[in-house]
């Protein structure tokens, strides 16, 4: 097992790996007007996705606000560039991509009990039904820090509802610690 | 600590109020309607089509027509096939139940040239579908498309802005403005920056054929349109109707549709989007073609509005 200072490099060296490999696939795309960050998606940024979070001892309704600072995608034609910088299309993420996502979660079982998270994940979407708008797999691997506390996970799951309903399970195999998680997403 | 015990009380109490802002004004609208009147009919099975087409295309043709179902038409001119917005599953996007078969099965369809996208709707593209068509074929999309569109391996793929010309081996495809509303989800519409909807004029052998997408009535656009082109066949939707007070921006009922194919000066017109999928809060699947025929009779349009079957096809020029 890795220990942690030694994961987190591996994560960064990949992490750059996939931006230099794959960046100069963007060049390759056919030029076209393309979407991207307007004011109005900019704004409904700050509209956070909600997930109920079951942890060993209790389960915590959260609020999360995520970007995506970097995505590529596999599943989409030669019209659209493969390499995505925070505004991404939900059938750009779920007919196959692998991302790297920053989070700040804000988790309370009770009023009074709240606390903030923290977390940053290299993540893969695998379509499984209809390119992924129906059924598609999650996997990866992340880093969260809750209440103060850091740990490394692995991470799997499910996505359906295009992409908005996740279920998915994160353990960390250093501090033994089982997350499962169900998650309404907004992008 | 106090300090931040209060911040996280008011950060949560702002949010409860944004998404109760957010649910209540839903829960009353007609959306929810909808989903509960599409849920309702989730579990039935579509009617069947009696009579299936085994052989969809002729080896040459002037002009033909085959009304697939909602806005799903194959259109033959001289040897080109052009399918338009194709769906053949039995949902649109999960939830809208389909109510009558397709009107041909898609291993049918063995030969196509192009296929035609209006816009990025469940019911417009459906990856479902996408994925039953031969392969050899080039996809037209609007403008944004791209970004909606998975690989399905194709011959090739084209986005098409307003008043933009696909031209190949003598067929002419031009993307025209029609008015709808963008987005594939609901709230990704906001954020759009352009229009991602389109209708197409497809010429070929001195034939011109208007495919309306689906679209709400603009005179300026269709009156430009008609201006333009000189279109033998127009297939303009008319449906869903109710709410009118919010469809009436965005969908063409049958009055409506009747003056875009006046505005396009179009010499047949064949009615397409209705009687196929749950849509709107319509009463019946039928509402729409009932009272297109009424106002038919009407106006005395038996000559030059042909109301098809679901997997009927017509030849309208030999």
């Amino acid at each position: 097992m890795l220990p942690k200072r030694k994961t987190w490099r591996t994560t960064s060296i990949l992490l750059v790996g996939i931006i230099l490999l794959v960046g100069w696939q963007n060049v390759n795309a056919q030029e076209q007007e393309h979407g991207g960050i307007s004011n109005s998606w900019l704004i409904m940024q700050a509209v956070p996705s909600v997930s109920w979070t079951s942890f060993p001892t209790r389960t915590h309704f959260s609020f999360e606000w995520e970007a995506t600072p970097v995505l590529y995608s596999w599943g989409m034609t030669k019209l659209d560039p493969p390499v995505h910088f925070f505004f991404v299309t939900q059938p750009e993420r779920f007919a196959g991509s692998i991302e790297f996502n920053v989070s700040t979660q804000l988790y309370t079982s009770q009023i009074g009990t709240s606390h903030w998270g923290f977390s940053g994940q290299l993540l893969a979407h695998l379509p499984l039904v209809e390119r992924g708008e129906y059924v598609g797999l999650n996997l990866g691997v992340a880093r969260y820090n809750i209440a103060g506390v850091s740990s490394n996970y692995i991470v799997g799951g499910f996505s359906t509802l295009f992409g908005f309903l996740h279920y998915n399970i994160k353990y960390s195999p250093v501090d033994k610690i089982w997350m499962h998680s169900i998650e309404f997403r907004f992008f | 600590m106090n300090v931040k015990n209060h911040l996280l009380r008011f950060i949560l109490f702002s949010l409860t109020v944004l998404y109760c802002s957010m649910i209540i004004p839903g829960c009353s609208s007609f959306f929810i309607r909808f989903i509960t009147k599409s849920f309702e009919d989730l579990p039935s099975s579509p009617d069947t089509v009696a009579t299936k087409i085994a052989h969809p295309i002729f080896q040459n043709v002037g002009l033909s027509v085959l009304w697939v179902g909602h806005a799903t038409c194959i259109i033959q001119i001289g040897d080109k096939i052009f399918l338009t917005d194709p769906i053949f599953t039995e949902t649109a996007g999960m939830i809208s139940k389909r109510r009558i078969e397709a009107g041909i099965l898609p291993s049918s369809i063995d030969k196509l040239d192009y296929i035609l996208i209006s816009h990025i709707h469940f019911d417009h593209l459906s990856y479902g579908s996408l994925s039953m068509l031969p392969k050899s074929t080039v996809m037209l999309l609007p403008t944004g498309g791209a970004e909606y569109t998975p690989e399905f391996g194709f011959s090739d793929y084209k986005e098409m802005n307003p008043w933009k010309t696909f031209e190949s081996d003598g067929v002419r495809i031009t993307a025209v403005p029609v008015k709808h509303f963008n987005g594939r989800y609901g709230f990704d519409g906001v954020w759009s920056n352009y229009n991602t909807f389109t209708g197409y004029v497809i010429e070929y052998k001195g034939r011109t054929v208007f495919f309306a997408g689906d679209t709400g009535y603009d005179p300026e656009k269709f009156k430009e349109i008609g201006r333009k082109f000189a279109i033998d066949v127009a297939l303009i939707p008319i449906a869903p109707i109710e709410p009118h007070d919010f469809m009436k921006h965005v969908h063409a009922d049958p009055e409506e549709a009747l003056q875009i194919f006046e505005d396009v000066k179009a010499k047949i017109m064949i009615p397409i989007h209705h009687r196929t999928f749950v849509q709107g809060l319509d009463s019946s699947l039928t509402t729409a073609q009932n009272r297109l025929k009424q106002l038919i009779t009407e106006r005395h349009l038996e000559d030059r509005v042909l109301i098809l079957n679901i997997g009927e096809q017509r030849i309208l020029v030999p």
